[in-house]
Formats: structure tokens, C-alpha cells, sequence
């Protein structure tokens, strides 16, 4: 127990550290030519803890790494109220914005499936697409797949892949992704607010941070609409994906991998693929 | 009384980030950590004392929104309190700590085929790319902008 708190305060302090320095060094703006990449001190916080914790380092052990990972869930609590407490002031706004705040949680749900579940038949995958791409794949969407499928299913399997994925490197993808569609002028800052909803911790601070970069006047915006928009996905989004997202995915699978499943079968077996 | 702790250190680490990142003094902050912390805390234990499961997340909201609405006693105090707390201060404790737990998928990931670091990455984008061209679309139809 005494051990325990003691490797709290180490996470802690090392947070404090973090933080700190990474403020202290500041946002930068680096022009790619193709747009503008944002980095800012909560990317360098990252990939410098990151590099902390690298397992041969042998600097915190897997037991530190997991409270880590709990904490990490309780400072985004304090994030989303932030969030609320922007929505506050300005309430009326909300139902100005009803309709496309529930399109846009229909384009959050079906857009893993859309371009993800043709891509994974294409490589290859066979029954571990289902569970690669009818969510986000965060902890909630793992715990559904592995009650309906077990946990040694290919799609859990699936599941799983993505969800480590996301972990290591969701929040880093997810503010490229931000910074290169917010920089492209097709899209409105609120549009793109939305989007960064994606909810996960991580990657939506990671995605709202960048937008907040790139269009700094319209950070009160960006924050009302990403905070809407979590809300909508927080409410509705287990229920969506027991209900729709997955039988949805099963049944565009038993569609789709017949057409382009098949494809790759030739290729595949010449790999050594097995039967089962 | 662990989780009020957790939350108690990280509104102090919050303040440290606010002050050095977005200069406002620690002081000055203070007000608006300790009602983000106060709410975050109601919130937390009200999910706790419901007789159902649900989403810690949604009663937070909620609550934070309700005590900055216009109708709210002191809302104008509330809100302009947590408005010095920058967005972006709060989200970098958020992936330190992330970043600090990122060592133990590794040794999983290792065992990952590339295939499905290519779907996970299609499926980052399709979430946040259709969730913007559909709100965006809507947005046009409405003629918002």
C-alpha cells in the first residue's frame, strides 16, 4: 500500500515536471507545404513521457505504467468540465446546432466502418475486420466485443490491435490528422470541432489542442462544439455501438468479404495463411 | 478519498502549466481550478451514489453546464473564473500521463502484423473525417456558413 502512493507521487511529480518544461518551451507552427503541422507542449508531453516510460529504460514498472493510465482517465474529467462549463454561458447555441450535432455523431459512428472495414477485407483481414473497425476501439467498445465474442476471437483480436494502436499512437496520429484537415481550408473550424470528438481522452485533447493552434481566434468555438459533441457521443455512443455499430459491421462483412475478401485469397495462402 | 486526491494534484499541476504556458498567475487561476475541481468531484460522486450505471462523463457535463448557465446563482462568477483556465493547460497533464503509460502496450504491439496498424489508422480517420464532412455538410444545407 505505502509502495503503492509512493509511485503515485513519482507519476505525479514527473507530470509536474512535464508539464513545466513543455509549457515553457511553447507552441510552435511548422509549415509542410501541404498545410500547417501545430506542435504544442501537450505533443512533446507526450513523446517525452513516452520515452520515460520505454520498458528497457526500466524507469517505471508496468504496475506505474497502469496508474498512469487510470489517472489519465480522471484529469480528462476535468477536461470534459471545462468543456461543460464553456457550453454553459452560451446554452441557446446548443439547439441552433441539434441537427448537425446528431449527423455529425452518425458520420463519428459509421466512419470507422466505412473506410476501415474495406481496407482491412482488402489487406486481408477476415473476421478480425469486424472487430478492427466497428469502433474507435477504446476500452467501452473492447469490453463489448470481447462479451459477444470472447477474448480469444479473431474479433476481438481485432478489437484489440486497434485499441493498442490507439494507445500508443492515436493521440500523435489524431493531431496530424487535425493540423492537415484544419489547414486545408475545406472544412469550418466548427466542422472540424465536431470531428475531434472521436471519443477518446486522448486523442480528442490531442485533436481539439491542434485545432485550437491553427484557428486560435475561434477557440471558444472550437471548445463549445467539441464539448457538445462529446456530450452527444458520451450519451448515446455504447448504446449505438451494441445496437447498431456492431451488427451493422457483421452484416456489411458477410456482404462485402465474398467480394473483395476474396480477392487476396490467392495472394494470401501463397503467404502461408492457415485454414482456421 | 484517493480519486479526490488525484484530482486535487492535478488541478495544482493545471495551475503550474496555466502560469508558465498562458501567463496567467497562479493566483488568478486559483477560483476557476478549484470550481472545475469541485464540480468534477460532485459529478464523480453522483455517478457513484446513482443506482444504475452510467457515464461519469454526461453528469459532469451536465453539472458544469448547468452552474455556468445564465439562470445559475453566481454563474457569471463561475464562469468567468474557470474562462482564465486555458483548454489546452488542462489537456497537457492529459497525455503526460498518457505518455507515461504508453510503455506497457509496447511489448503488445510488437506482436501486431502491420495490417492492422494500417486499419487502426484508416479507422482514426474515418471517424473524425465523416464526423466533420457530415457537420459540415449540415452546416452548409442550414447555410451557417
Amino acid at each position: 500500500m505505502t509502495e503503492g502512493r509512493v509511485n503515485v507521487f513519482k507519476l505525479h511529480f514527473l507530470v509536474l515536471i512535464l508539464v513545466a518544461l513543455t509549457e515553457f518551451i511553447g507552441t510552435k507552427k511548422i509549415n509542410i507545404g501541404i498545410g500547417v503541422i501545430a506542435l504544442f507542449p501537450m505533443l512533446y508531453a507526450l513523446v517525452l513521457g513516452g520515452v520515460i516510460s520505454w520498458p528497457s529504460f526500466k524507469f517505471l514498472k508496468e504496475k506505474d505504467m497502469n496508474v498512469a493510465a487510470n489517472i489519465l482517465g480522471v484529469s480528462f474529467l476535468l477536461f470534459v468540465c471545462k468543456l461543460g462549463a464553456n457550453i454553459g454561458p452560451e446554452l441557446p447555441k446548443l439547439w441552433g446546432a441539434g441537427v448537425s450535432l446528431l449527423v455529425q455523431e452518425v458520420g463519428h459512428i459509421v466512419g470507422t466502418i466505412i473506410l476501415g472495414l474495406p481496407v482491412a477485407l482488402l489487406l486481408g483481414l477476415k473476421r478480425e475486420s469486424i472487430g478492427a473497425t466497428y469502433s474507435l476501439d477504446r476500452e467501452p467498445n473492447l469490453a463489448i466485443v470481447v462479451d459477444k465474442f470472447g477474448a480469444s476471437s479473431p474479433e476481438a483480436r481485432g478489437a484489440l490491435g486497434v485499441y493498442i494502436c490507439g494507445t500508443l499512437f492515436g493521440a500523435i496520429f489524431m493531431s496530424l490528422l487535425a493540423s492537415i484537415l484544419g489547414s486545408s481550408g475545406l472544412f469550418h473550424p466548427i466542422s472540424l470541432a465536431m470531428g475531434a470528438a472521436v471519443g477518446s481522452g486522448s486523442m480528442m485533447a490531442a485533436a481539439t489542442g491542434s485545432l485550437a493552434v491553427i484557428f486560435p481566434e475561434a477557440q471558444q468555438d472550437i471548445a463549445f462544439y467539441s464539448g457538445a459533441a462529446n456530450l452527444m457521443m458520451s450519451i448515446i455512443g455504447t448504446y449505438v455501438c451494441i445496437f447498431v455499430s456492431l451488427p451493422l459491421t457483421q452484416r456489411l462483412y458477410a456482404w462485402l468479404e465474398p467480394i473483395i475478401g476474396r480477392k487476396n485469397a490467392s495472394a494470401e495462402t501463397e503467404g502461408g495463411q492457415r485454414s482456421a | 478519498m484517493n480519486q479526490v486526491l488525484t484530482i486535487l494534484i492535478i488541478g495544482a499541476i493545471t495551475l503550474v502549466g496555466n502560469w508558465i504556458g498562458y501567463k496567467v498567475p497562479i493566483l488568478e487561476s486559483l477560483p476557476g481550478i478549484a470550481l472545475l475541481a469541485v464540480i468534477t468531484l460532485i459529478g464523480m460522486g453522483f455517478t457513484k451514489i446513482l443506482p444504475f450505471k452510467s457515464p461519469v462523463i454526461v453528469w459532469i457535463s451536465l453539472f458544469a453546464m448547468i452552474a455556468t448557465s445564465p439562470f445559475f446563482p453566481g454563474s457569471a462568477y463561475t464562469a468567468a473564473a474557470i474562462a482564465k483556465i486555458n483548454l489546452l493547460a488542462l489537456a497537457t497533464p492529459i497525455l503526460a500521463y498518457a505518455g507515461l503509460s504508453l510503455g506497457k502496450d509496447i511489448h503488445l504491439f510488437k506482436q501486431l502484423s502491420w495490417r492492422i496498424v494500417v486499419v487502426s489508422l484508416v479507422v482514426f480517420t474515418g471517424t473524425f473525417l465523416f464526423a466533420t464532412l457530415f457537420a459540415e455538410i449540415v452546416f452548409k444545407i442550414q447555410g451557417k456558413f
